[in-house]
């Protein structure tokens, strides 16, 4: 082992899934029902590799920091190896004078007048954080298979899934391996791909075709907003790579998130265009991670098979938003504007997500809008621009992907028990029956609902702590060093004193905001809310499926039972990591040490922040009293009872209807949106067929009309146009004498 | 087979698909089944062996240092002053083009293996003419030999349509023959134009593309007042036989039509490769020979594109016929090409040039799937269809594949061209118009954009209506049950798709061998568009020197400024 390099192992995370999907796919037809075989030893297989991976990075990041406060800066750690080249164009481009394609250091102009090359290379790089997310996806992804192996294991799609399985995790790994915007493109599209035709698994049922595709075209909205991110992205850095490249003269070309642009204050474009290439990035990231308002397709993405949407909708994914967002710290950090926009999109769809999942009765439905509401709180808390609130970020995406897995999981392992049955009202009192989902659920929903000690409390005090630390700025004294007199931890800094000579004011559109206590101090409470509101739907979820008299629906037949242990092992394991992860994490400090070392938060700004989490009693109180709220009403309301008997949301009057119809937000889409375009597109079928095509036939029909008035030509029509031709010639030349005459 | 020179190897494959006709004819009294093996062993010694020429080309010097290759001349119409020859050669604009055209040629004949019962003969030898017609015109070095292969690409898919077609082949196959015509006639007097201009300065009339282009650089049609603006009138004659080929929105009527009523064959050449003539013909002969003109146009060309990508998709969004709603399709990505090459910048060039290949082996895929389709179910109406993926799943898949490819999902090859046609219309849009053109060229960009998105949703309809769901009984012919793909069929597209991924993967192996003859055959016209952004800025700057000031800037620290310093041409830095 000690001769292969990092980047050839590097290089296998992506491709052995990718061997084991296509393995599977040529083997499918002989091995039957070991079709899972090649996809599960490829992924597996992978998963070491990146915890290898994962431990050699952390080696080299080196050991956390010795005293906790105020930590050396630590060195960024990064890899790159370049797998070959997908498309070149020569001089393709000459960026303008001044802008940002300068490079950092040298004279404006000196090199920007050099013409650029349109150089796409499919280049993979190794960081900590893509570290981290590729022992997140490989690992959650390993587990998940083998469940399916359970799940669907007399499926006729049995081959179909794992192919589409094992592709899926090839892609997610390409994505957050890539080192270049065009390549990140590429898998943004290939995951979402692996999401439709994962969706339309069973495309039979007519809403499971139907949903796939309304996937597929919100999430084309959000690359919309990605391919416009990406050509502005090149035309105002000259480049598409993450990293630094050395041109052919030997000069360093820095690449848009490099060390060399990263090392200057002013590397980073601000301004309108900054601030328009982070938005149209931030759609991206709503599009991909179901965040308001392109949130709705991943609700009926449930349409799916489980384990599809306990990896695919739940764990990996729909965090690559979070990824791209983290990954483009630096860019939004130049943009403040952007960046608060990024918290309230989250904050304010953790909320709305978190109500409407108070009074939805599928089970997995619950789970769907209790995604796409943690992964609102993970934006709210990048949104607030520091190395805590990526780290904190980071975090909860790490915890989320493990207790979000195993609850998805556990709904499937009650739904394979019930015969496809996932209506709440339909069973109760399943913890008799299936003792070790019911277990595990409850591990998933305390991490879930922010119970100490379990994953999701850690990453979620988190959260909450960023967030209060922007609203209350001077509570967190302890973070801000006043030996150097600058208050690092927040934005404050770049305008104040670090950076105010490179940048001018303009440059930071929405600096106020950023920085006004008052819009924190909303954010925060939202978060706080819904906290206890997800504390509720989750325990109303545990109380509705597992207490109460048991019932079964009659589709269960036989299949009432514990599911087998190749469905239930997985479940141990991610219970286990819901239960262990957060404190593990916590009280190490060993993530956001090792996040530190990522070249993307490796700023100036962060370099000297005390990054490490600290824990406030004050918040832990806070935050548990709003879990324990919730989880009372839902003991209130549910615990014990018939799970069919009367429903709480009766009190909710009128508010109740907005909730169980997710706000109308199709309703609203479907008029102001897809109504409006059908119409258009009627309008132009009625243009085509009546005005551009009649007005050619009735163009073409003057000839024919003259003629036969004229003199009823004789002559076919080829020799007609013939005649017309010579004469047009004899024209031309009569013209062309009369040109050269003069 | 050393000794097989290149010029003679491309004689030879011209050849091939004219000599597999006669046999093809001669054999016509064994049967349709010697007919239809006797045309596949053509079509497919015909692809090998341009396969191979392919391959010699991409080895020789010729292609390293940007020349022509495989060149015959032999004096055909000499009289004179008069000089016609037959001269034909390949080089970086012709080469995918021409290979796409044999490798079409075969799934043109496979499709058709059981589709085609009634008068065989006919049929088969018009398609092995069309093919030599399709290579011809491509590699044609000479006008008048160019138009003539053009004029016999269209009289074949005549025939093909009106007599092999379905319900309406009369007026449809009469409706393309005349419309294409009309256009190509207006085109071929432009050339004369062209001819006559060179003539009358260096006294003999020759119609050598090469030395034509020359010419015209040296001795420019006149594009000003006291010249009757002639380049212009020569430029809008080209692109009337051009546009109409294309079809660039709104002469693109007759393409639907025809579509919905030619056989599945007839429809794969017409959609895989006589479209693509329109855009060489801008490549071969407008852009080069009328870089002013192309200069003056371009920026309501690069508009046509836009409104073609989106009234394309538009209109595809309501068709209840799945040929029709390819069709449709078409215009929507030819519009993309139109835009690559009237946005005149390297990336968007080089992307259209690929286009044109993508969408040909995307097209094609798709129509002879729907053919496939037709030939099981009776039916092309997509409400009839439904739950085809229970009863043919690799048709499925195959079908799943093609339309990714047209929808531009990255790793397949659409994806490439639409992507980097994309990325040059922003840069045009970004630094290379005059600053007061700026905000209109965004809006364009940005909307092209959007046909991304609506490509998507009319695809992803159809595909949802047809394959998935319930599965559905056509109202017409007997029950169909299980109807997978046979042999020919699987024979017919494997092809595409290994070029499908193929390109998608590795585009450079592509992009490259076309790069130098794109950059020569766009470099005046870009630098013409260049001089005349500059002089509009400078004419704005007169008549209100505060027009720049209104400009948005786009980097708040540093305003842009592209003018008034010299704005970077491409051809500057040409080798």
């Amino acid at each position: 082992m000690q001769n292969i390099s990092p980047a050839t192992l590097l290089v296998l995370v992506p491709l052995l899934p990718l061997v084991g999907a296509l393995l599977t796919l040529l083997l499918g037809k002989i091995l039957r029902s070991r079709a899972h075989m090649p996809a599960i030893t490829g992924i597996a297989a992978a998963a070491a590799v990146s915890l290898v991976l994962l431990a050699s990075t952390s080696m080299q990041v080196g050991a956390g920091p010795s005293s906790g406060e105020h930590a050396e800066p630590v060195r960024p750690v990064e890899m790159i190896t370049t797998l070959w080249q997908w498309a070149t164009v020569d001089k393709a481009y000459t960026p303008d004078a001044g802008s940002a394609a300068a490079i950092p250091g040298t004279p404006i102009g000196e090199l920007t007048t050099e013409m650029r090359p349109f150089s796409i290379p499919v280049v993979l790089r190794l960081d900590p954080l893509t570290a981290i997310m590729l022992a997140i996806i490989t690992c959650v992804g390993l587990l998940v298979a083998i469940y399916s192996v359970g799940y669907l294991h007399d499926d006729p799609g049995y081959t179909r899934f794992f192919t589409l399985f094992a592709m899926f995790v090839f892609s997610m790994s390409m994505l957050v391996a890539a080192s270049n915007f065009l390549i990140v493109y590429v898998f943004w599209e290939a995951v979402g791909a692996c999401s439709y035709l994962l969706i339309g698994f069973w495309f039979q049922k007519p809403e499971a075709a139907r949903a796939a595709k309304k996937a597929f075209l919100v999430n084309r909205i959000g690359d919309f907003g990605l391919a416009i991110a990406v050509f502005l992205l090149w035309m105002t850095y000259g480049t598409l790579d993450f990293h630094d490249t050395l041109s052919a003269n030997g000069t360093i070309l820095p690449g848009i998130l490099g060390q060399t642009r990263l090392a200057d204050p002013a590397g980073m474009i601000g301004g309108a265009v900054g601030t328009a290439i982070c938005l149209l990035l931030l759609l991206a990231a709503c599009g991909k991670s179901a965040q308001m308002p392109l949130h709705v397709w991943l609700p009926d993405a449930m349409e799916g098979p489980t384990p599809a949407s306990a990896l695919i909708h739940a764990a990996t994914m729909v965090t690559a938003g979070i990824y791209l967002v983290a990954r483009c710290a630096p860019l939004f950090i130049a943009s403040p504007g952007a960046l608060v926009m990024v918290s309230i999109v989250g904050a304010t769809t953790a909320l709305v997500a978190a109500l409407v999942a108070t009074v939805q009765y599928d089970l997995k439905r619950v789970l769907a809008y209790s995604t796409i509401s943690q992964l609102g709180y993970m934006f709210a808390s990048l949104g607030t621009g520091t190395m805590l609130g990526f780290t904190a970020a980071i975090f909860h995406l790490l915890t989320h992907a493990c207790f979000k897995a195993l609850l998805f999981l556990g709904a499937g392992s009650v739904m394979h028990a019930m015969g496809g049955v996932i209506d709440m009202r339909r069973y109760g009192g399943l913890r008799r029956l299936m003792p070790i989902t019911a277990a595990t659920f409850l591990c998933g929903a305390c991490a879930l609902a922010g119970v100490a000690p379990f994953a999701g409390f850690f990453s979620k005090d988190e959260i909450l702590a960023t967030l209060h630390s922007k609203a209350w700025p001077n509570t967190h004294g302890q973070q801000q060093s006043p030996a150097t007199g600058h208050a690092h931890l927040h934005l404050s800094s770049f305008s104040s004193d670090a950076v105010a000579d490179d940048l001018t004011a303009d440059a930071l559109i929405g600096l106020d905001a950023l920085n006004c206590p008052d819009v924190w101090r909303i954010l925060f409470f939202m978060a706080l809310i819904t906290a206890g509101l997800t504390a509720f739907y989750t325990f109303r979820a545990v109380f509705m499926t597992f207490t109460g008299p048991t019932r079964v629906p009659a589709e269960a037949g036989h299949h009432a039972h514990e599911s087998p242990l190749v469905m239930t092992l997985p479940l141990m394991i991610l219970a286990t990591a819901s239960l262990v992860l957060g404190w593990l994490l916590f009280s190490t400090h060993w993530l956001s040490h090792f996040l530190s070392a990522t070249p993307s938060f490796a700023l100036p700004a962060f370099g000297q922040t005390a990054n490490a989490p600290v824990f406030h009693l004050d918040l832990a109180i806070q935050g548990t009293l709003a879990a324990a709220v919730g989880i009372v009403v839902a003991a209130i309301g549910h615990l014990g009872r018939r799970s069919d008997g009367p429903q709480m949301e009766r009190f909710l009057g009128p508010l109740g209807a907005l909730f169980a119809n997710q706000f109308f937000f199709d309703q609203i889409y479907n008029v102001l949106v897809v109504r409006p375009l059908e119409l258009l597109a009627m309008l132009a079928g009625i243009i085509d067929r009546f005005l551009v095509d009649g007005l050619v036939d009735f163009i073409a029909s003057l000839p024919l009309g003259i003629g036969s008035v004229v003199r009823r030509l004789q002559s076919g029509v080829l020799q007609r146009y013939a005649l017309a031709g010579v004469m047009g010639v004899l024209l031309i030349v009569f013209v062309l004498a009369w040109q050269l005459r003069s | 087979m050393n000794s097989l020179t290149p010029s003679t190897h491309l004689l030879l494959v011209l050849a091939t698909p004219l000599i597999g006709a006669v046999v093809a004819w001669v054999l016509g009294a064994r049967g349709r089944h010697a007919v239809r093996q006797s045309a596949v062993v053509t079509a497919g010694l015909t692809l090998v062996s341009t396969g191979w020429l392919i391959v010699r080309y991409l080895q020789s010097p010729e292609a390293a240092a940007g020349e022509p290759y495989a060149v015959t001349t032999l004096p055909w119409l000499v009289s004179g002053i008069f000089d016609v020859r037959f001269s034909i050669g390949l080089d970086g604009l012709s080469l995918w083009l021409f290979g796409l055209s044999a490798l079409l040629s075969l799934t043109a004949v496979l499709v058709s293996w059981e589709a085609i019962k009634e008068r065989p003969i006919g049929f088969y030898v018009l398609l092995l003419v069309l093919e030599a017609a399709m290579l011809g015109v491509f590699v044609a070095r000479d006008v008048i030999l160019f138009y003539v292969f053009f004029e016999f690409t269209l009289v074949p898919l005549f025939f093909l349509i009106g007599i092999w077609g379905h319900d309406d082949r009369r007026r449809a196959a009469v409706k393309f023959f005349l419309y294409t015509l009309a256009g190509s006639v207006l085109a071929f007097l432009g050339l004369l134009v062209i001819v006559l201009w060179h003539a009358s300065h260096v006294g003999n009339v020759t119609f050598d593309i090469d030395t034509l282009t020359a010419g015209m650089a040296a001795h420019p049609l006149p594009m000003n007042a006291e010249g009757g603006w002639l380049q212009l009138i020569v430029f809008w004659a080209l692109f009337a036989g051009f546009a109409i080929k294309v079809p660039i929105v709104p002469f693109h009527t007759w393409l639907p039509l025809a579509h919905v009523e030619a056989p599945t064959g007839g429809s794969v050449d017409l959609a895989g490769v006589l479209l693509k003539i329109g855009i060489y013909g801008f490549l071969r002969f407008s852009l080069p020979m009328l870089p002013d003109a192309s200069a003056v146009a371009a920026p309501w060309l690069f508009g046509l594109g836009v409104v073609g990508i989106l009234y394309g998709a538009l209109v595809a969004l309501v068709q209840s016929d799945l040929k029709r709603l390819i069709a449709y399709s078409s215009v929507s990505h030819m519009g993309y090409c139109v835009l690559g090459i009237f946005a005149l910048e390297r990336v968007s060039l080089e992307g259209a040039n690929l286009q044109l290949i993508n969408h040909g082996l995307s097209s094609a895929g798709l129509f002879a799937l729907v053919g496939m389709i037709y030939e099981r179910f009776h039916t092309r109406s997509i409400v009839n269809l439904g739950g085809i993926a229970t009863k043919a799943p690799w048709l499925t898949v195959l079908f799943m594949v093609f339309t990714f490819s047209s929808i531009g999902l990255p790793g397949l090859n659409g994806f490439v061209g639409e992507f980097m046609i994309l990325a040059g219309s922003f840069q045009r849009a970004w630094t290379g118009v005059a600053p007061a053109f700026q905000s209109p060229f965004l809006v364009m960009s940005v909307s092209a954009v959007l046909g991304v998105v609506l490509g998507a949703w009319y695809m992803l309809w159809a595909v949802e209506r047809v394959f998935f769901g319930t599965s559905r009984q056509p109202p017409h012919g007997p029950p169909v049950e299980a109807c997978d793909l046979r042999w020919y069929e699987t024979l017919s597209l494997l092809p595409l798709v290994v070029f499908v991924f193929w390109i998608g993967i590795a585009p450079a192996t592509f992009l490259h061998p076309a790069a130098a003859a794109v950059r020569n055959a766009s470099s005046a016209a870009a630098e013409a568009f260049a001089d005349r952004m500059q002089a509009a800025q400078a004419t704005i700057q007169t008549i209100a020197p505060t027009v720049n000031r209104v400009v948005v800037h786009p980097h708040a620290s540093t305003p842009i400024n592209v003018f008034p310093q010299p704005l970077p041409s491409q051809s500057s830095a040409n080798p």
